[in-house]
């Protein structure tokens, strides 16, 4: 038998027992003692787990292998030898389904930083809220610039649309343009982006039959913000707009120009100023805010609909606050404050119970259990992020994973499942670390101008897509594509 | 007269003398022959009859008609005191006297005692080694008796004039002394001053000794082919030793007779041993006693871990990586002070490399209060602070990490972050303002109000987005472009009101000698290419413009040119456009002002102090002395008043409380270099100053309603990040007006967000 598999000369066999806790990859009771040479690695034991004698399975599942607690990433022998371990004993392996780290897939290069990103699929949000009408295959990125423009991409890395510049400048002689801070697919037509500029636009845009290239229009402008927009988030099925502003403000709106009141009589003096400077296109029907609310009273970094109920929004603001807001009467419900200033923030499923992730200027997030009755508002902080964590989003594949975008220039996956206890010095309660790190892939190879983290290359906007991945863009001019599935390990018995 | 010594002496020797005695001094010349042959004839008498004796007395009587009153004494004395002997009995049955003991007491003169010295108190006369002046008057001293009974007398010292050709020429072996013996100079011979010398060096004194003599084996057991005797081996040589058997039969002989116990077994031998030694616990009945109240116990040393090993597992060793950065960051920052290090035998491990500075610096840390470890005792502070039993726990939030950098590409001299907390502005070398969004760090704008002139200082108008930027003698009005429509129209309102009150003409004033005088301030429009850009108005002062500070309701702003002179300081009324100079004349050069936050006051900080003015009726309400040589700058609490922050070119940071005295409440000396500026948070109880060392420090500073309490300090943190250029630092610092961060503008063209 040493003869057969000791071709390598000093081939030695090792004799290993194969065990796992997954039901679905049990190993005959036979059939999990083996010879194995010693210099197999991961790849050739999961060869081995999943050949015709063992599990024979229809497709290869690839596995990782825990040696005492440890995963296996050298030789079998190797591992031995450094663990002073002898070779003649029986080696316990238990295998695990392979976790795959966000591979790096490819980039898309922009003229300015991107402020924001989303996508468009049939799995994404406003893919679901499209339903039948998005035609089968058509993966967009859509992304806002700090030069005030929108891009649509497609998936070869194409850029098949860009909006028209709709800016005016007070100043001519300055190069200043207002960045768009936010921007959203409604369905598989309409996008709605807000900026600096103080006004919502619901663009329309229809592809042309090549794919390659697309017509996009400003349908409606909704005027009536007195500060920058940071955020913006919408909700089709009810056809409404949230927008969070630096005054403090919160506007809701909606995307009919016919449902919509009429602008006020100030901001629309102030859209068309008396001196007539031509503006590039015609930028549409412009509108008014159904409402707006005075909630917070320093600047409002981000606000979110409810998860399932469209008439009720959580707000988080610089004045260290989460608010939820009842929409219909625009009153605040409920209050919760933190120690920080907060400057993103996303709902998540959560394990038990509903959460909101809110990101802080002190690096860190904070879950937050938006019901009035919960005890105990900070649920869990996760810590890792080495500067302002400036964008969340929520895994599409499952309730307990999310990935955070921050100004230090990663995109940090976290799994809310693995929880210790903090330290004192972190102010105790409980505390998770992210699982995966992404880097900016444009920063690899390159010298670090500068002690504070993510210089150069900070992150503004992430998104999170079970069929694009995660997509992320920042101040290094590009949207980052991860891939975003089987990151996690899976639940026992899914 | 005779003294008592005499007597006393006579009375103690033999009796013989006691006839010679009884002479008194003054027939001291011929009474010595009476005594002697006084002596003889006694002796004759004393061998043949006692009784004689008061015959011979009376033969004095007779010799001396008139018999002194000594006589009768000593007479006296004699009966008294009776006779110094005891008549005994030899062994031969002859009569033996026996004296008494001789008691030398003070005035005995016996021969062993020194002669009594001539002294002034307790110092000999010769210690003074010349003529002594004394309120008896002039002594000259002699040095002894020379062996005819002379007095020896000193030797007359040389002039001034020998003594000075004496240490000109210096004779050979001259030492400078005085003989004490002959009184003069000591000179030394040749072979003293080669004795000396060899003494001196450690050398054996005498001359060509050899210590080290080549050894001459005269005997030895090799066989030499020339010895010294030819005598053939004595037969001595081959018989048994005689002297050797008899030892031996000795030692026979002693076990023989049981002397000598020849041999015992060990455990005899040890139980005999145990009943000698019986040991004792000293410490067997202490008891645990509580420890000294002064007792701080030493800090337990963690156990030695993998890495500290000299052959440490592979995995402790740092790669090239981490050896790199472990040397690149600052000693004092670093996580370990050691880097694991691998050798494959222990033989092989070098001395430890620091070993004399890690003891110079125990010993410094231990005998000095260290000014170079200032730093670790602000960070210790600083962990205080932090700490749980510390007064200010509640410092939750306080900027301690860089988030933002902005490069503004040259020297930034100036900056500001905007009243809502969106924008920064920066102001640097190269004439230029540049704004900057807050917190992604995005340039928005860059405005070049100045050609050649920095741009010395960046100030935003309190409640609207104006800035106000001085380059040169020039101060430029500027409404960013990133505000809107709305916002800009009102900033332009407020900036062209004042033109209708027309106030640039008139107020140009007359001199005495009737020329007109330039007006303090021109309110103009910049010109075209600036007016694009945003800059709407301009004020041209008449020196170069340092520091800009605006009134709180956003009317009136002072500017600060300390090489103005008289029109040192000028206050300005935008509504207006009027320029007025408050101050005739200022008793030094002005270096900051500030208005009052809620009171109609204006400070003015000079080079040392700061002079308080009330506005309205126009007067110095009180001189502040902060003790510091050149005040850099200075800011008041904005929620109290009272209190006031000054940072100095001497590194000094003070504190004052105006209700307190006109002198610092605490002086802090933290920094190596001088402190640039000095800032409150308006919004948090914490301020910070900037220091041309490159470093921020944060401090929390609690101010308390209650008047009687004092005002909390704790330095906080120090905010490392900028890089010293040509000597700055950094240079200008500004709060957030909502959230705990701090912006600060340095001197390697950077400003950085600390959140």
């Amino acid at each position: 038998m040493a003869s057969s598999t000791g071709a390598s000369g000093e081939g030695q066999q090792i004799r290993v027992n194969f065990t796992t806790t997954l039901p679905d990859l049990q190993l005959p009771e036979d059939k999990s003692q083996l010879l194995v040479p010693g210099d197999i690695k991961r790849y050739g034991l999961s060869r081995v787990v999943n050949s015709e004698a063992m599990l024979n399975t229809d497709f290869s599942i690839p596995l990782d292998f825990l040696i005492n607690g440890t995963f296996l990433r050298t030789s079998l022998e190797d591992y031995l030898k450094d663990n002073g371990l002898s070779a003649e004993t029986t080696v316990t392996l238990q295998y695990v389904r392979s976790l795959v780290p966000p591979i790096y897939q490819a980039s898309f290069e922009h003229d300015d930083w991107v402020a924001d990103v989303d996508v468009l699929s049939s799995t994404s949000r406003a893919g679901l809220w499209a339903g039948n009408s998005l035609p089968q295959g058509q993966h967009r990125i859509l992304s806002a610039s700090y030069d005030g423009l929108l891009r649509i991409w497609n998936m070869s890395g194409q850029v098949i649309a860009t909006s028209p510049s709709t800016s005016s400048k007070p100043f001519p002689s300055t190069d200043y343009v207002p960045a768009i801070k936010s921007a959203k697919f409604l369905d598989a037509t309409r996008v709605a982006s807000a900026g600096m500029d103080q006004t919502v636009r619901v663009w329309k845009y229809k592809e042309g039959s090549d794919k390659l290239s697309c017509d996009i229009k400003p349908t409606l402008e909704l005027l009536g913000h007195t500060g920058g927009i940071e955020s913006m988030d919408v909700h089709t099925p009810s056809s409404r707009i949230l927008t969070a502003s630096n005054t403090g403000e919160i506007g809701l709106w909606t995307t009919s120009a016919s449902a919509a009141p009429d602008a006020p009589e100030s901001a629309l003096l102030q859209a068309n100023p008396a001196k007539k400077r031509k503006v590039a296109v015609s930028s549409g029907v412009q509108k008014g805010a159904l409402s707006m609310m005075q909630v917070h009273s320093g600047p409002v970094s981000a606000v979110v609909f409810h998860p399932e109920d469209s008439t009720a929004a959580y707000s988080a603001g610089q004045d260290h606050t989460i608010r939820t807001i009842d929409l219909t009467t625009s009153k605040v419900v409920n209050s919760m404050t933190t120690a920080h200033p907060l400057l993103s923030l996303c709902s998540v499923q959560g394990i038990s119970t509903p959460l909101l992730a809110a990101g802080t200027s002190a690096r860190h997030i904070t879950l937050v259990d938006p019901r009035v009755s919960a005890i105990t508002t900070s649920v869990m902080t996760l810590r890792g992020h080495r500067n302002f964590v400036t964008s969340i989003c929520a895994s599409p594949m499952d309730s307990y994973s999310l990935v955070s975008g921050s100004h230090d220039g990663t995109c940090r996956i976290w799994d809310l499942r693995s929880v210790r206890t903090g330290s004192k010095a972190e102010g105790g309660g409980s505390v998770s670390e992210a699982v995966y790190i992404i880097e900016r892939e444009s920063q690899k190879g390159q010298k670090k101008k500068s002690d504070i983290p993510g210089q150069g290359c900070k992150v503004f906007g992430v998104s999170w897509d079970k069929q694009w991945g995660i997509v992320s863009g920042g101040e290094d001019k590009q949207v980052q594509i991860n891939k975003g599935s089987d990151l996690l390990a899976k639940e026992d018995g899914q | 007269m005779a003294p008592r010594s005499q007597l006393k002496r006579k009375a103690s020797t033999a009796a013989a003398e006691a006839e010679a005695a009884t002479f008194s001094d003054d027939e001291f010349g011929d009474g010595v022959l009476e005594g002697m042959l006084s002596d003889d004839s006694e002796d004759e008498e004393n061998s043949d009859d006692e009784a004689e004796e008061v015959d011979g007395q009376d033969e004095d009587l007779d010799s001396d008609e008139v018999p002194s009153d000594e006589d009768i004494d000593e007479k006296d004395v004699d009966e008294n005191d009776g006779p110094r002997y005891r008549v005994e009995k030899d062994a031969n049955g002859g009569e033996r006297y026996v004296y008494d003991e001789i008691d030398p007491v003070y005035d005995s003169d016996d021969s062993d005692a020194q002669d009594p010295e001539n002294t002034i108190g307790n110092i000999p006369l010769k210690f003074y080694g010349k003529t002594i002046h004394h309120s008896w008057g002039l002594i000259s001293l002699r040095i002894g008796y020379n062996i005819d009974g002379k007095k020896i007398m000193r030797p007359a010292t040389g002039q001034a004039l020998d003594a000075l050709l004496d240490s000109i020429e210096i004779p050979q072996g001259w030492t400078g002394l005085t003989d004490p013996a002959t009184g003069k100079p000591l000179n030394l011979s040749r072979d003293e001053l080669e004795l000396l010398r060899r003494v001196q060096m450690q050398e054996i004194p005498e001359e060509g000794y050899d210590p080290y003599p080549e050894y001459v084996p005269w005997f030895t057991h090799e066989e030499e082919t020339m010895p010294i005797s030819a005598a053939p081996e004595p037969k001595r040589r081959f018989l048994p030793s005689k002297h050797e058997q008899q030892r031996i039969m000795k030692i026979v002989r002693a076990i023989r007779e049981g002397r000598i116990q020849p041999y015992k077994p060990p455990e005899e031998r040890e139980q005999e041993e145990d009943e000698e030694e019986e040991m004792y616990d000293l410490w067997a009945n202490e008891q645990a006693q509580p420890p000294h109240v002064m007792h701080i116990p030493a800090p337990k040393v963690a156990p030695p871990g993998f890495d500290l090993s000299y052959n440490p597992p592979p995995e402790y060793l740092p790669n090239k990586d981490e050896k790199k950065k472990w040397e690149e960051t600052d000693p004092e920052e670093r996580e370990k002070p050691y880097l694991p290090q691998g050798y494959d035998a222990l033989r092989k491990v070098p001395a430890y490399d620091i070993f004399v500075k890690e003891t110079f610096e125990r010993y410094l840390s231990r005998s000095l209060p260290r000014p170079s470890c200032q730093e670790n005792t602000l960070e210790y502070r600083s962990k205080l602070a932090t700490s749980k039993t510390s007064p200010c726990r509640r410092v939750e939030a306080i900027p301690t990490v860089g988030a933002v950098e902005y490069n503004h590409g040259t020297r930034v001299r100036s900056v500001a972050i905007d009243p809502t907390g969106e924008w920064v502005a920066s102001g640097g070398d190269d004439g230029a303002v540049k704004f900057w969004e807050l917190r992604s760090g995005k340039q928005m704008a860059s405005i070049r109000i100045s050609a050649d002139e920095p741009v010395n200082a960046v100030r935003w108008r309190p409640g609207s987005a104006i800035l106000t930027a001085a380059a040169g003698q020039d101060v430029y009005f500027i409404i960013p472009p990133m505000l809107d429509q709305e916002v800009q129209q009102a900033n332009r309102a407020a900036l062209d009101t004042g033109f209708g009150y027309a106030t640039n003409g008139k107020q140009a004033t007359l001199t005495s000698n009737g020329a007109r005088k330039d007006p303090p301030g021109t309110w103009a429009r910049p010109g075209a290419r600036l007016e694009d850009q945003g800059v709407l108005l301009k004020i041209t002062v008449r020196a170069d413009v340092k520091v800009i500070n605006w009134h709180r309701r956003g009317d009136f702003f002072c500017t600060v040119s300390p090489t103005g002179q008289r029109s040192a300081v000028a206050i300005h009324t935008l509504s207006k456009h009027l320029t007025q100079i408050p101050f005739r004349k200022l008793p030094g050069l002005a270096q900051s002002a500030q208005f009052h936050p809620s009171r109609p006051l204006l400070f003015v900080a000079l080079q040392r102090t700061i002079r308080v003015y009330d506005l309205q009726k126009q007067e110095l309400v009180k001189a502040i002395q902060p003790g510091a040589r050149w005040i850099s700058s200075f800011d008041i609490h904005a929620a109290s008043g009272d209190h006031l922050i000054v940072g100095s070119y001497d590194r000094r940071l003070l504190w004052h409380d105006l209700e307190l005295s006109a002198r610092p409440y605490k002086t802090m000396r933290f920094h190596p270099n001088a402190i640039r500026q000095v800032k409150y948070s308006r919004s948090f109880p914490l301020f910070a100053d900037a220091s041309d060392d490159g470093t921020i420090q944060l401090f929390h500073g609690r101010v308390h309603n209650d008047l009687m309490t004092d005002p909390t300090l704790v330095p906080l943190k120090q905010l490392k990040g900028h890089k010293v250029v040509s000597n700055l630092g950094v240079m200008d610092i500004d709060w957030h007006p909502t959230n705990p961060w701090l912006v600060s503008a340095g001197a390697d063209g950077m400003c950085r967000l600390w959140a």
